[in-house]
């Protein structure tokens, strides 16, 4: 059996408030297959993102461990990249677009003229030639997002997590986003984690869909997304199988029972 | 593009030359005839400016004013976004050192001029250290402000892609707080300016606010008056200056601010 990507053990998150501690996670227990697309999925402050913030070492977790390929994570590891909802806010709007991705390839230890290259095919990864020496605040949202996008791929990661990265643009975009990051993750073979409220991209985009629910959150269902790749905005939105899996995900994220 | 560029600027310099141009001519005409001692005609004083400051006495006593308040306000710069960038980037440093900071920065420095006199003696030092004591603060202020003030989300970022400690200081938290340091260097300027003149009341033989003080002790109101005339083109043109160096170096903040 192979190592998982990130492997979530037993994971309990608790945090101090007003009225005594908050059980926020408890029992988490999650692996995340090596190359694969996950995507987790609840309620409105169920922990999503308090859980992605502990993949990340942005966090620590009250009891249990994370592993990242068999590594127990001390901070934020190599080879990850993240990609935030609020791109007006994770890129730094003093830098045109190719600063904020050399930005941290400056840790990388690699030549000026890789650097170079390596922000030059991120662009051209997401589609931003000829955007190098814009600002982000000139561009619209959908390509800010690329950059930030761009930005991730340039520190070659194994691993991408993002947060609800599409809830902030328009609908046509969101679908030209989903599909950029379907084909990133194919380029690469990147193992990505994400963040979503929408169920309906958490189906068209992985392969596993982990649903967390209750109080403190627990993992309630891991449902295996067996849609056939490529996907397509048409063709995978209207199969049968897709509806069906989106039904079962949409009950267990508002608790009914089947 | 230059041409529609070149034409901006002209009538950006009507829109702003305008009113100065008419206050001067409506100056220079009202006080053509006046045997008031104390306003003498602007032709006057303007005859006079030329004698004292094209360029006879500017090496005695425009470069000394000018050598203090740069000095001075280098070594402010210097200390207080050293210094703010530190107490900024700490929070708990932050709550033990501000009630200090909030103590010393209400002493308004002009008050301290006598005790800087006991301490260094009436040489430039003293001037300097007076300069640089009144714009510390307010350039130490606002760098706390702005480093302490940058959003979590980009801090976060930094620290997903492993960005140290320094690096997260002078390539985030630094630029982010731009421009909100530049609100406190352009207040700090100007006290600087202020406290230049002052501090060369006392003791002083040489420098611009001695020279003015001087000249009216001695009933030269004329020359008192090219003084005051000196030191108004003078901070409006440092004024100018600032603007034009913050416009450069925060491009993207006004930029953005115009989108927004």
């Amino acid at each position: 059996m192979t190592t998982p990507a990130i492997a979530i053990r037993d994971v309990r998150m608790d945090y101090p408030s007003p009225e005594g501690v908050k059980h926020v996670l408890d029992g988490i227990t999650y692996d995340v297959t090596d190359g694969h697309f996950v995507s987790i999925v609840g309620p409105s402050g169920v922990g999503k993102t308090t859980l992605l913030r502990l993949l990340t070492g942005l966090a620590q977790p009250t009891g249990g461990s994370i592993e990242v390929r068999g590594q127990k994570l001390n901070g934020s590891p190599k080879g990850l990249a993240v990609v935030l909802q609020d791109y007006t806010r994770s890129l730094m709007p003093w830098l045109t677009v190719e600063k904020n991705i050399a930005l941290p390839l400056r840790n990388e230890k690699i030549s000026k003229a890789e650097g170079n290259e390596r922000i030059q095919s991120s662009l051209a990864e997401v589609g931003l030639e000829g955007n190098q020496k814009s600002y982000p605040w000139q561009l619209s949202g959908g390509m800010q997002q690329r950059v930030s996008i761009a930005r991730a791929l340039a520190v070659r990661p194994s691993i991408l997590i993002m947060d609800e990265p599409f809830a902030s643009v328009d609908a046509q975009t969101r679908f030209d986003l989903e599909d950029l990051v379907l084909k990133v993750r194919d380029d690469f073979h990147i193992t990505t984690v994400m963040v979503t409220h929408d169920i309906d991209e958490a189906v068209y985009l992985s392969d596993e869909v982990v649903v967390l629910y209750g109080k403190p959150a627990q993992v309630s269902e891991v449902v295996t997304i067996d849609l056939p790749f490529p996907r397509s905005q048409i063709k995978t939105r209207n199969d049968h199988r897709f509806a069906a899996l989106r039904t079962r995900i949409y009950e267990k994220v508002r608790g009914i029972q089947a | 593009m230059i041409t529609r560029r070149l034409w901006r600027w002209i009538v950006s310099i009507l829109i702003a030359g305008w009113l100065p141009v008419i206050l001067i001519v409506w100056w220079w005409n009202a006080s053509s005839t006046s045997d008031n001692p104390f306003f003498p005609p602007l032709q006057v004083i303007w005859e006079e400016f030329k004698l004292n400051w094209i360029f006879a006495n500017v090496p005695v006593h425009l470069v000394p004013s000018m050598e203090n308040l740069f000095t001075g306000f280098a070594i402010a710069v210097v200390l207080g976004i050293g210094l703010g960038a530190l107490i900024g980037s700490s929070a708990g440093a932050s709550r033990y050192i501000e009630p200090i900071i909030d103590f010393f920065r209400s002493i308004p420095a002009v008050a301290l001029v006598p005790i800087f006199i006991l301490l260094l003696g009436f040489d430039s030092s003293m001037r300097i250290a007076s300069i640089a004591f009144a714009t510390t603060f307010p350039i130490l202020i606002a760098t706390i402000e702005g480093i302490r003030t940058t959003n979590v989300v980009l801090l976060d970022t930094a620290s997903v892609f492993r960005l140290s400690g320094t690096q997260v200081l002078w390539r985030v938290r630094l630029p982010n707080a731009m421009p909100v340091i530049f609100g406190g260097l352009q207040v700090a300027f100007q006290i600087a300016f202020i406290v230049t003149i002052a501090s060369e009341y006392l003791g002083s033989g040489f420098g611009l606010g001695a020279f003015t003080l001087n000249a009216t002790d001695s009933f030269l109101i004329v020359d008192a008056w090219t003084g005051v005339l000196l030191l108004g083109m003078l901070g409006y043109a440092l004024s100018l200056v600032f603007d034009v160096v913050e416009r450069a170096s925060l491009g993207w903040y006004y930029g953005q601010k115009k989108l927004a």
